[in-house]
């Protein structure tokens, strides 16, 4: 049962908070800008210019460009041997393709250059399948052969996923952490440095109130921010939510509750205020990279996996998506919940023990 | 009748200058304060002054000893002990964005009172800053602010820690003219200084500390008495500050 002192003391807190309102609209407005501009542009990526030398100038080489300016994701730009080693120099064009003299159908294979900065893999990787199909394409056509196999894709759950929705619940679960870690363990190391602390300990409060407090005002100010911007996502950039709120709000109740405890522990740790925004860097940063906020886990190298999995925000996020995008109750997600327990059992047994209440004020 | 009693009272630390080695920083500190004293605790900077104010306000373990207030252990009831007693800390800092008024209302329900923050404020002659917030207050302003939270629950006993260090000559008088005030009514108070005017001027008994013991005890005018030499036993009416305070304007500003 909660007390008046508790009660009155997370008014306070509260009341703090929303007297910062530049800390309000600058937490704010970042994801919704980067929601934004997500959703505005969402699936339509922006195409990729290619500089294409047509050194053979026959129906074949103009039907190869002809099939890769239908695609989408290129932009076929003709140049000259000249300004296109300009431009690929200069970063203007990322690639550039050398059709060789004599491509005819009668001629031997005939050796097309892409031309690449070799250092950037991942666009390599890319546009390379891409080129090999759209020739395979051109062969077949000419030689008359009929492809073995086809892959198409069906989409089982008959619903349009885009980006928008997979970065909804990455950037909710990212703000979640942010504001949360800010609230516990940068807050405590900053009231016990000004003696803020201290003041209030001279009082009959114990530290449980104190924890309580902040734990409720932390709860009802986080959950404020995220429904503002969930609200912005389902009602103004339309984006669709399958599963349950109540299952979403739990899970990010539960997310709170861990990194307020994880918070509370880096805030127990840290015996400076530049300490705490170190060891809170080593917290957030490497999360932030391997949690699957921004792109799929699945996008980072294998042996990663693992070890990805088991961080306090790759489990947040994972449970919000899985509710937001896939429908998924509470009880097919019990291991995530699970998991989130066991953290915030490890956040209260290091601060409990490492928080010493009477020395904490001097 | 003595409200505060300690026996034997030490707080050890780890000697920072030596490895492993631990010093007491209070070593065996024994106190009677009665009822409705100013009782002083003199002493240089890391005498153990604070150290032994802390434990007596329960913001500090007690190593070995024992201290109760108004008859309750402070080891075994601290909580209680916090409900009857005022402490004004060395340091005076607060809630950012927190009006004088907000923050006396914050504390007075710390203690599950509701207070006239107003009223308060008027007892240490801030009332026209109700509206202000800490921050925008001056050294001697924040020192009175401090003991108007240290008054919030109506203490039997209020603690100051050196309240009136870094304070202009006519802060200083104007608060220990509050001081004296609160006594007036009742309150017993305990006070550390390293001014020697201050506790001869205020206090009814102090205790002079030095290396974590108290080595002597008594009246202002007995401790001089003893150990003053002769030409220091000489009645002077007033002192520079006196003069001071006569030729700038007696409380005109804090």
């Amino acid at each position: 049962m909660l007390t008046q002192k508790q009660l009155y003391l997370t008014k306070v807190f509260i009341q703090i908070f929303l007297r910062n309102k530049q800390y309000i609209i600058f937490s704010l407005i970042l994801p919704m800008v980067i929601l934004g501009i997500v959703a505005f542009n969402d699936g339509d990526e922006d195409p990729i210019d290619i500089g294409i030398i047509d050194k053979s100038n026959t129906i074949l080489s103009q039907q190869f460009i002809l099939r890769l300016s239908e695609n989408n994701l290129f932009n076929i730009i003709i140049k000259n041997e000249n300004s296109l080693k300009d431009d690929l120099i200069s970063g203007k064009l990322k690639a550039g393709l050398v059709i060789p003299n004599g491509m005819t159908a009668k001629s031997r294979t005939a050796d097309i250059k892409l031309l690449v900065d070799k250092s950037d893999i991942q666009f390599i990787q890319t546009i390379q399948p891409i080129l090999n199909n759209s020739l395979l394409e051109i062969e077949r056509e000419l030689t008359k052969a009929e492809p073995l196999f086809i892959l198409s894709l069906e989409d089982i759950k008959s619903r349009s996923l885009s980006y928008i929705n997979f970065l909804l619940p990455g950037i909710m679960a990212f703000m979640l952490m942010n504001l949360s870690i800010a609230g516990s363990g940068f807050n405590v190391v900053e009231f016990r440095r000004r003696g803020i602390l201290k003041r209030l300990f001279v009082t009959p409060i114990k530290p449980i109130d104190f924890v309580t407090s902040i734990v409720l005002a932390r709860m009802a100010i986080v959950i404020a921010q995220l429904t503002i911007i969930f609200s912005f996502a389902l009602f103004v950039l339309d984006v669709e939510v399958v599963g349950s709120l109540l299952t979403f709000y739990f899970m990010i109740m539960t997310g709170i509750l861990m990194f307020l405890t994880l918070g509370f522990s880096i805030g127990s740790l840290a015996k400076s205020q530049e300490s705490v925004g170190v060891l809170a860097s080593i917290f957030i940063y490497p999360q932030l990279a391997l949690s699957g906020v921004f792109f799929p886990v699945e996008s980072l190298p294998e042996f990663i996996h693992p070890f990805a999995a088991l961080l306090p925000l790759s489990i947040l996020v994972d449970s919000m998506r899985l509710v937001a995008n896939e429908g998924l109750t509470f009880f097919e997600l019990y291991s995530n919940f699970i998991g989130m327990v066991l953290w915030i059992m490890i956040g209260t047994f290091i601060s409990t023990k490492l928080f010493i209440w009477k020395e904490v004020a001097g | 009748m003595a409200i505060i009693k300690a026996k034997n009272l030490i707080k050890t630390y780890a000697d920072p200058d030596s490895n492993g080695k631990k010093f007491n920083a209070v070593d065996g500190v024994s106190l009677s304060i009665h009822t409705g004293e100013i009782f002083g605790i003199l002493g240089p900077n890391g005498a153990g002054k604070t150290t032994t104010l802390e434990m007596l306000e329960g913001l500090k373990d007690i190593d070995a000893g024992s201290a109760s207030i108004n008859s309750i252990d402070i080891s075994k009831n601290p909580y209680k002990v916090k409900e009857f007693i005022g402490v004004q800390l060395q340091a005076n800092e607060y809630f950012d964005n927190m009006t004088l008024s907000e923050l006396l209302n914050l504390f007075s329900a710390l203690y599950n009172k509701k207070n006239d923050s107003l009223s308060l404020l008027k007892k240490v002659n801030l009332s026209d800053k109700a509206n202000s917030c800490a921050n925008e207050l001056s050294g001697g302003q924040k020192q009175r602010f401090s003991i108007a939270c240290a008054l919030v629950n109506d203490p039997l006993v209020l603690f100051l820690d050196e309240p009136t260090t870094g304070l202009d000559p006519q802060a200083k008088r104007s608060l220990w003219d509050l001081i004296m005030n609160l006594n007036n009514l009742g309150m017993t108070i305990i006070l550390t200084t390293h001014n020697m005017e201050e506790a001869q001027n205020l206090c009814h008994r102090i205790a002079i500390m030095d290396y974590g013991k108290i080595i002597a005890e008594d009246t202002p005018r007995e401790l001089i008495s003893k150990y003053a030499p002769e030409r220091q036993k000489e009645v002077v009416s007033g002192n520079m500050e006196d003069v001071f305070m006569a030729l700038t304007g007696h409380g005109l500003r804090d």
